[in-house]
């Protein structure tokens, strides 16, 4: 570049930037270059951090699996749920991780569909995010049951009880909505990962690597004929993990409002836990992909662009689940029933469970507001902080849901307390080290951006330099 | 019949394209062209037909609505007859959600083994990989095959190099 160019490009770019935000790929990084920077972390040694986190969540894995076995062992008397608050920590932490693993899909399926180029690398780690957090969520239905060791009734077999499941429940419709979940965004995200498992086979420096690799991509050669069906079946993929991802979180509302209790009998419900699931999700891609990006230096990959947009659609979203909030609020009191009212302005608002439901309202309705602001979307640590308070605030929401609600039963004589017991509390605490276990291997062995895609946009945005480029001269002459 | 691979490296994708709508006109058929990422111009210097997947999808999709809506009569109105709050054993707005699942499922199943049973994967070993320059085609590189006759090897290469190649490789078949 020469000298007398080098001004005026920088003109140009920072009016662009003004313009469209921050670019969604720094530079131009040639190919070879860009497969380096992004396969490093799996080529690297194994760096001390890396292993004292990942010491760090397998011992809380082990926790959640020996408070899974001490639960099997002694049955749900083991937890603090008892009648009238029948369910708690189980459907809560149900619910929170399933809407967590939301942002992956919705960032890898419906912004593709909208061909949004900040899209691309950041879908790879929030489609294993989701991956991990569906996983966790799975567990919960699993180890609520009385008889876990039965859990395959729920599932049509022909079995010598000669029955079958009742399909008229949403409990139902659940287990087939997230198991379906869980297996569509597997393949999503493995056919995504086929190129990217070729390029570590072809750049492997051993043959235990080669060998490795070499099995999970199938003998991926990058061919036309191949790369013909792929397309297409990347996009369908796409676009049938969209509706699928909105029909989870309404099938998961459903368990609640198909029922007649008070504070769950609302029809704003499935919109409204569609938002808050998204809301968690970006949340949480937030709260790991911040320092990810800052250790494996992908800042250049996962850069300012990114995570502005992503706190854009934060604020997004909490605003809907605060216009949620101000709904069933305003129902309750139009509505003039009684138990719905003593809900929302006495039990929620003011009583015993007050602290948690005033935590709730700041976390996902004050917090969030800061990001209307430029400065605090740019300084990373301010928006680390608050992914971590909304995700806190989205878990404070689903108790407010389930436990208020089912602590003031409609007779004063059976209302009940709830207090969660030291086991669920390790199982809580135990499913976010097991997610953080699977995150950091994911983070060890498996390329966390694709760099498939990102050459893939590095030529479109090449393509599209070249068509500005090309206009402006022709309005010159 | 003994038969032998021609693997070329090209530098940019004009050049591969050209080069494979010369040996198509040449008359060999058995091309291919491999890249680290899709490319556009080259379904069509290949000659490559529109791809089936949207199809098998679609089948999949419809079987899997088909059989769960099926599945959820059968097994509550006909085989288990299941009285909840005397509403219709045959009840569609409950069948809704899960039809629409298993039709989800069974598309993304079908699309997915599809893709592989077309691409013809798994695979693990080619006459491809025999080639060392050949792992730069996952990474940054393009390069373009034929399968010919072991006595037309010799002319395929000369032509790939005229077309501007970077490099040319011969894999007989067998010679693992």
């Amino acid at each position: 570049m020469s000298e007398q160019a080098e001004p005026r490009h920088m003109r140009e770019r920072e009016l662009s930037e003004l313009l469209e935000g921050p670019p969604v790929l720094v530079g131009s990084p040639e190919d070879r270059k860009l497969n380096e920077d992004i396969f490093r972390p799996v080529w690297e040694q194994t760096r001390r951090g890396w292993l004292a986190l990942f010491g760090i969540t397998m011992g809380l894995t082990g926790l959640l699996f020996s408070a899974i076995a001490y639960t099997f062992a002694k049955g749900i008397g083991a937890w603090g749920n008892n009648i009238p608050v029948a369910w708690a920590y189980d459907i809560i932490n149900f619910v929170w991780w399933i809407g967590i693993g939301h942002a992956g899909t919705l960032i890898s399926a419906i912004l593709l569909l909208f061909q949004q180029k900040w899209r691309t690398s950041i879908n790879r780690m929030a489609e294993a995010m989701t991956l991990f957090a569906v996983i966790q969520a799975l567990l919960f239905p699993m180890i609520h049951l009385g008889r876990p060791w039965f859990f395959f009734w729920l599932f049509p077999y022909p079995s010598a009880l000669g029955t079958w499941p009742n399909f008229k429940s949403p409990l139902l419709w659940d287990v087939f909505a997230v198991s379906t979940y869980f297996t569509v965004s597997l393949l999503f995200w493995y056919v995504g990962l086929l190129p990217d498992l070729a390029a570590l086979r072809d750049t492997s420096k051993s043959k235990a690597a080669r060998v490795a690799y070499g099995i999970f991509a199938l003998g991926w050669r990058g061919s036309a004929r191949a790369w013909r069906h792929y397309r297409i079946a990347y996009l369908l993929l796409a676009g049938l993990a969209t509706p699928l991802v909105l029909s989870v979180h309404t099938i998961v509302s459903f368990d609640f409002a198909v029922s007649q209790l008070p504070g769950w009998h609302t029809t704003i419900f499935p919109p409204y836990f569609v938002a808050g699931a998204i809301f968690s999700g970006f949340a949480m891609v937030l709260t790991l992909m911040i320092p990810a990006r800052k250790v494996f230096g992908f800042k250049h990959v996962i850069t300012q662009r990114h995570l502005d947009n992503m706190a854009k659609v934060m604020l997004a979203t909490g605003l809907m689940v605060s216009y949620g909030y101000l709904t069933e609020t305003f129902i309750a009191w139009y509505s003039g029933n009684p138990f719905e009212s003593f809900v929302f302005f006495n039990t929620r608002a003011r009583g015993p469970y007050a602290p948690i439901y005033w935590l709730m309202i700041t976390c996902n309705v004050v917090v969030p507001q800061v990001l209307w602001w430029r400065k605090a979307r740019e300084n990373t640590i301010f928006l680390w902080v608050v992914s971590i308070l909304v995700n806190v605030g989205m878990w404070t929401e689903r108790f407010v849901i389930i436990v208020t609600s089912l602590h003031r039963d409609f007779l004063p004589s059976s209302w009940a307390m709830y207090r969660p017991t030291i086991v669920d509390w390790s199982i809580l605490v135990g499913t976010i080290g097991f997610f953080g276990f699977l995150f950091l291997l994911f983070l060890r062995f498996v390329p966390s951006v694709a760099a498939s895609e990102v050459k893939e946009l590095r030529r479109e945005l090449e393509h599209e330099k070249h068509a500005q480029s090309h206009e402006r001269s022709a309005h010159g002459s | 019949m003994a038969t032998s691979w021609v693997l070329a490296e090209y530098g940019d994708e004009a050049a591969l394209c050209a080069a494979a709508r010369r040996l198509r006109a040449l008359g060999h058929r058995s091309l291919d062209a491999y890249s680290p990422i899709p490319l556009h111009e080259v379904d069509e210097a290949l000659g490559l037909r529109r791809s089936p997947v949207p199809l098998i999808a679609l089948l999949g999709g419809v079987s899997g609505a088909a059989g769960g809506y099926l599945m959820q009569w059968w097994m509550n109105a006909v085989d288990f007859p299941i009285n909840v709050a005397n509403r219709g054993f045959h009840s569609p707005p409950t069948n809704i959600p899960i039809t629409f699942e298993t039709g989800v499922l069974l598309a993304s199943l079908s699309i997915v083994i599809g893709l592989i049973a077309l691409a013809g994967l798994p695979r693990l070993h080619h006459p491809v990989f025999e080639v060392e320059g050949f792992r730069t085609a996952s990474v940054d590189a393009l390069w373009l095959s034929a399968e010919v006759k072991r006595e037309d090897e010799e002319a395929v290469a000369r032509e790939m190099e005229k077309c501007g190649a970077l490099q040319v490789s011969r894999v007989p078949e067998g010679s693992r």
